[in-house]
């Protein structure tokens, strides 16, 4: 098959997974509770409010119709309005999103080398003290929850040695530098747990590698301990690398929600979690879907890379 | 060709070494000594766990981290290769010593291209400067060893190549610098036998023309007859016995070489010299003196407590064996051909095929067109009979096995058992239909359910075909393990206790005990040591004997198949090529594909010369449905029409059917393989030998 | 934390008493060490904690460490210490009820599936694959909202969540368990017997797989705390004055400048539970492994 059809054939299974997805939240959501409006509104609330919630979420329309009209809606661009706060979702999103896509790639630059060092140490260095030494510091902080790590970093560069903020709060006003501070300590939280969680993998993935055949077979056409890692062993361990890559990406959008919590920083996952609280359904059902339209968008650029750098995917 | 005098290339003198295993040293190489003349070529020969491939790899300088080197040393002109420096051996490696892999397949890197892999080796080691020169040079390179589109093909991926090809851009590489020594472990394992034939022609021819020296590792004796000088025979880690290639054959001395060269199946009849070789290496049970003493029919008392070292028993012939001198030279075996069946033929065949037409898709893509595995089959098999069927992978010959057997649905013609249509799927079929019809697998370890005790392993067949419980159900199982010569204590224990050997047994029994009337032998030797397969054949020649058994025997092995069938049928691509009884199936005339797979087998100290046949096989084309299958790839191809149209069958007399478009004449005159024996002496050089006697 | 379905797993025969103590690696030992200490206190603590759950006034409010109180006394006065033992039973009975309760029907799912293959194992897999794509927090807080006021702060909701979010991944590996395992040769001869699907999941497949998922059981619970603990943290799990671990750190989070102990005491128990399970997690993998039979000629 030639590449564009296998790409095609994955993004098309990527969209068929989100519609999915979106059956699923809505179903969760809408269907499953039985009686939406008096989940929102809670256990004291009287007639004449249900109905006028009921009025105004469409919620007498059959399951079917509101469904396909959110969907239609998400598709386009039109996220609805906000519940709590009668403002459009996409208005409250979108500086919500922009925080945490900082966030994101602040903590992701700092996780890389945070990762593939200790791996390649530990695979070098296999079996021996440093190895076991690397892999003990790694189960405890694998250990440990993320907030945890995060209120242990707080603890440590707030109380005892204040350096940063001990709350994220930023908004259009603040300058760059004021983000940046704000900005580090969950990112380093994040990059801390998302490190961990793949130090083993990499280790694991670069100690094949070394240990395979065509790598022996380097070694014995009489390259030099470099050529053999850096043209043999390092481009085919990225392949799994990816894999192990788009797994973060996916912690990373449930990991957003505690660490932007803990440390207050207004980005989506702390939407996500305040939504939640505040029973808001259509900022409940947006962020969600954009939750797992992010996830699945990851897991498809790392197959589609994948497909690229592994010339043996490409065969049919 | 005697041993050269003068320096030798390699020297390996009392070599030991051990692997650090958990918390126990393995010592795997005890004491090995021998050498290589310059432009010399010595086969090692063992079976599996003898410590062969770990000598090799020492000529390259290469251990795993758990190894340590107890004592010795392998010096390359005069240099000890275990004392030097990684940058020293990174010098010397791919550059004076060059290794050819088992498994080209997974040593070459997957994402890389195979020009620049072989590119890589010339620049590291400065033969070729940057630029346009290593490619260049690349291109020659596989030209010289007979890739096509040399120019192009460098620019391919690993597994874009096929098996065959894998192999030689792997010697294409270790030839890049112009080495002295060349060291193969195993490179033709898993190859297809016609595509071994040629891996090793090519080899023998480079070695002439280059005078390089090899160390040739393999377990199968009968290729180094084609390209070895002298042999080192290795057991348990030590080096048994080395002799010039003819001598090895015709005169073995120590007792191991000659069960081993007993154990090889020939096609030829009344080859067979000597007995073959019983039991099994068992690590833990070795006595301190010699290792083969446990298996060994001339043994004496002081065997087990003395060390053998290598005496010469002649000039250039060392033996470590204390009885040598007592040795009489083994007597000849007569050959156990098959005796016609006596029953005369009755009227309708237990198993008839008719047009079997099989296909199937290819895995995980709907869109793929569907691919015709076994197109327009017709065979059968008669009560008590033994059919063979023989092909190379791809020929479609387990396809028809799982058709019989109910996995695979025919997509056209029929299936007949006792003269009855057969139900295409298993679940359509009665439960006696399905207990009569058993089958065979090729691999033990996935064929016995690891989780099972090998007791319920029999038990299963017992319970579902007879309802059989409490003692009968014990006495049954007893008397199966005691059929396939296992001690009754075997069913206590699981699969991964018993040695490959005995898990085919197992398997075995676990058919037979069902009382089949057809038994289906999917390649069942061919995942066995080669001492381990002589004794599972004729297990299974007495079960069939004692059973009343007919078969379908699957294999690739031509000198096996002799053994065992009744009749042969040769496959390829799908299609039948050539029936008839084994006895003319191996005379001429023949089909061109009958021929090719005899010319390629290998078979011990009468191998004549062969021409290597034109015709490489290429990746797959696929099947056009015309004419006939084998046109592309004959070396006697007609022309056009071979092409075009589907070749008939031709009756060539005592049951001999051959489908192709050359007259029987032709044919005849065409086949230069024969089936009379021809003692050579000394090493066999297949450019000089002759083609008809 | 996620394996691959390695083939050795899925050869390897669980190994008798005897051999286990004598095999196992250290990591086993250590993390099964770890976990009975953690067993002991959450089954005698009641008894043996200095303070009740509620007891007020036990001490000076924020108050750091002290010998009297070592995870030092919230601000109503209560002693963290005791309720940190108070609540270890929760957490423990919490991971390892709702994790089985996961394996359980995921395993089922799963090896069903993928042993049947054809469409029906499609769109399971699509299923699947949907649900997979929310991430294991979100979909635990949706859950949550979906279950309505009545379940709210129950532990029985916590158990519910924790076996949806861990489901569908055990799904996952049971079913490429059961594919590979269906590929080998003996499946095919149970099938040639006749056998139907339900006697050779039974038979031939199950008891090959159960190294697979035993390593997920473990694999999973040792993760648990900390999901349960999250959502505890987030105030979406048991409610005050249960001595949840998470929530007692969310609790004292507000005035941690001050007393930073009373946040991280509960959060070492649960970062040293983890700890055990991940290490006899680790070593149990690394056992089964070694006893996976090596193939001999």
């Amino acid at each position: 098959m030639t590449l564009i059809r296998l790409i095609g054939g994955r993004i098309l299974l990527s969209l068929l997974t989100l519609l999915i997805v979106s059956a699923l939240i809505f179903w969760i959501l809408e269907v499953l509770p039985g009686d939406v409006a008096s989940r929102i509104m809670g256990r004291d609330a009287t007639p004449e409010t249900l109905a006028l919630l009921r009025a105004k979420l469409h919620l007498n329309d059959p399951a079917i119709t509101r469904y396909l009209r959110w969907l239609g809606g998400m598709a386009t661009g039109d996220f609805g309005t906000a519940l709590t706060s009668s403002r459009p979702i996409v208005q409250i999103l979108e500086p919500r999103i922009f925080n945490t896509v900082l966030l994101a790639g602040y903590a992701f630059l700092l996780y890389l080398p945070m990762a593939l060092i200790p791996a390649l140490i530990q695979a070098v260095r296999r079996d021996r003290p440093t190895d076991h030494a690397l892999s003990a510091v790694t189960l405890v902080l694998l250990s440990m929850p993320d907030f945890l790590i995060a209120t242990l970093l707080l603890v440590t560069f707030v109380v005892t040695v204040p350096l940063l903020p001990a709350i994220s709060l930023v908004d259009q006003s603040s300058t760059a530098l004021e983000y940046f501070r704000a900005m580090t300590l969950p990112a380093v939280t994040l990059a801390v747990v998302m490190a961990v969680y793949a130090v083993r993998m990499l280790r694991d993935n670069l100690i094949e590698v070394l240990s395979s055949d065509y790598v022996r077979m380097a070694e014995l056409k009489g390259l030099s301990r470099r050529k053999v890692l850096l043209r043999h062993a390092l481009p085919n361990a990225l392949v799994p690398t990816l894999n192990i890559t788009a797994l973060n990406l996916a912690y990373l959008i449930g990991g957003v929600v505690v660490v932007e919590k803990v440390f207050s920083y207004p980005g989506f996952g702390s939407l996500l979690v305040d939504s939640l609280q505040l029973r808001d359904l259509p900022l409940i059902e947006a962020t969600v879907l954009i939750a797992a339209a992010v996830y699945i968008a990851a897991n498809l650029l790392a197959d589609i890379g994948a497909i690229l750098l592994n010339p043996r995917l490409r065969a049919s | 060709m005697s041993a050269a005098l003068g320096p030798k290339l390699v020297e390996v003198s009392d070599l030991s070494l051990a692997y650090l295993h958990e918390d126990r040293p393995l010592q795997v190489l005890f004491g090995v000594t021998f050498s290589i003349a310059p432009g010399e070529v010595l086969g090692l020969v063992g079976e599996s766990g003898c410590g062969k491939s770990t000598v090799a790899y020492q000529l390259l300088g290469y251990r795993p981290p758990s190894a340590r080197v107890l004592s010795g040393s392998v010096r390359l002109s005069g240099v000890d290769l275990l004392t030097l420096s990684r940058a020293e051996l990174d010098r010397l490696r791919g550059n004076r010593i060059a290794l050819i892999p088992q498994n080209p397949a997974s040593a070459l890197s997957p994402g890389m291209r195979v020009g620049r892999q072989v590119a890589e080796v010339l620049t590291a080691h400065r033969r070729a400067s940057g630029g346009s020169a290593p490619k260049a040079r690349a291109a020659e390179l596989f030209e010289a060893v007979g890739l096509p589109e040399p120019r192009r093909i460098g620019r391919r991926y690993p597994h874009e190549l096929s098996g065959g090809q894998q192999q030689r851009v792997a010697i294409a590489m270790a030839l890049a610098c112009g080495p002295d020594l060349l060291v193969l472990d195993e490179p033709t394992t898993g190859l297809d036998v016609t595509t071994q034939q040629q891996i090793v022609a090519l080899l023998a021819e480079l070695r002439r023309r280059k005078r390089m020296a090899m160390l040739y590792v393999t377990h199968d004796l009968g290729l180094l007859a084609q390209i070895a000088d002298r042999v080192g025979v290795m057991y348990a880690g030590r080096m048994v016995e080395v002799a010039p290639t003819g001598i090895l054959f015709s005169q073995p001395r120590h007792p191991y070489t000659r069960g081993l060269i007993a154990s090889i199946p020939q096609i030829r009849p009344g080859e067979r010299l000597g007995k073959r070789l019983r039991g099994l290496l068992q690590r833990d049970e070795l006595p301190p003196g010699c290792p083969f003493q446990p298996r060994c029919d001339f043994a004496e008392a002081a065997c087990a407590a003395e060390l053998q070292v290598l005496e010469e028993a002649a000039p250039g012939h060392e033996v470590a064996c204390r009885r040598w001198r007592a040795l009489a030279p083994p007597a000849a075996v007569p050959a156990t051909l098959r005796a016609e069946p006596t029953e005369a033929a009755p009227l309708t065949p237990l198993l008839a095929l008719d047009s079997l037409v099989v296909t199937y898709r290819a895995a995980g893509s709907v869109f793929a067109k569907p691919v015709a595995a076994v197109r327009g089959v017709t065979l059968a098999i008669e009560r008590g009979e033994t059919l063979a069927l023989v092909g190379e992978s791809g020929s479609g010959k387990s396809t028809v096995a799982r058709a019989i057997s109910g996995l695979l649905r025919p997509s056209a013609g029929q299936i007949r058992f006792g003269g009855e249509p057969l139900a295409g799927l298993l679940r359509h079929r009665p439960r006696e239909l399905r207990r009569i019809i058993q089958y065979v697998f090729q691999n033990p370890d996935a064929s016995l359910n690891p989780r099972m005790r090998v007791g319920s392993i029999l038990a299963r067949p017992l319970e579902v075909f007879f309802d059989a419980a409490g003692a009968d159900l014990r006495g049954r199982i007893a008397r199966a393990l005691d059929d396939v010569r296992l001690d009754e204590s075997y069913a206590e224990r699981y699969p991964d206790q018993l040695s490959g050997g005995e898990r085919q047994r197992v398997a075995i029994a676990r058919a037979v005990v069902a009382k089949p009337a057809l038994l289906l032998c999917d390649e069942v030797l061919s995942a066995l040591d080669v001492s381990v397969q002589a004794n599972i054949l004729d297990l299974l020649k007495r079960l069939r004997a004692e059973h009343h058994l007919s078969m379908l025997f699957i294999s690739h092995d031509l000198a096996v198949v002799r053994e065992i069938a009744d009749r042969i049928a040769v496959l390829f691509r799908g299609e039948l090529c050539q029936v008839g009884p084994s006895r003319v199936v191996f005379q001429a005339p023949m089909h061109p594909y009958t021929h090719a797979l005899l010319m390629a087998a290998p078979s011990g100290p009468a191998a004549i010369a062969r021409p290597v046949e034109a015709g490489e096989p290429g990746p797959l084309r696929p099947a056009s449905g015309q004419g006939c299958p084998y046109a592309g790839r004959c070396a006697w191809q007609a022309g056009a029409i071979c092409e075009r149209e589907p070749p008939p069958w031709l009756e060539a007399g005592n049951g001999n059917r051959i489908r192709c478009h050359l007259s029987l004449s032709e044919l005849e005159a065409r086949a230069l393989w024969r089936a009379e024996p021809r003692q050579v002496e000394g090493a066999i050089r297949p450019a000089e030998g002759r083609a008809t006697p | 934390m996620t394996l691959s379905a390695a083939p050795g797993l899925t050869q390897a025969r669980l190994p008798s008493w005897r051999r286990i103590l004598r095999r196992a690696p250290v990591s086993f030992h250590i993390g099964a060490a770890i976990l009975i200490v953690h067993a002991a206190v959450a089954v005698l603590g009641p008894w043996l904690a200095p303070y009740g759950i509620s007891q007020m006034g036990t001490g000076i409010p924020l108050s750091g460490m002290s010998w009297a109180h070592p995870f030092g006394v919230d601000q109503l006065g209560r002693d963290i210490f005791s309720r940190v033992i108070h609540g270890s039973h929760i957490v423990l009975l919490l991971a390892l009820s709702g994790t089985g309760l996961g394996v359980a029907i995921g395993s089922v799912i799963g090896l069903l599936s993928g042993y049947v293959g054809g469409w029906i194992d499609n769109i399971v897999q699509r299923l699947l694959e949907a649900v997979i794509s929310i991430p294991f927090l979100v979909l635990a807080l949706l859950a949550i909202a979906a279950a309505g006021p009545q379940l709210a702060g129950s532990p029985l909701l916590v158990v519910l969540v924790v076996a949806l979010v861990y489901a569908p991944r055990v799904a996952r590996m049971a079913r490429a368990a059961a594919i590979e395992i269906a590929t080998r040769d003996f499946v095919t001869v149970a099938r040639l017997r006749g056998e139907g699907a339900w006697s050779v999941m039974r038979r031939e497949i199950l008891p090959n797989a159960s190294s697979v998922l035993l390593v997920e059981f473990a694999l999973r619970a040792g993760y648990a705390p900390v999901l349960i603990g999250s959502l505890g943290f987030l105030g979406f799990g048991m409610r005050p004055p249960t001595p949840e671990w998470g929530l007692m750190m969310a609790e004292n989070r507000a005035l941690i400048i001050i007393s930073p102990i009373t946040v991280i005491g509960p959060g070492l128990a649960l970062a040293s539970l983890v700890v055990g399970l991940n290490l006899f997690t680790d070593g149990l993998a690394r056992l089964i492994g070694r006893t996976a039979p090596r193939n001999q000629a």
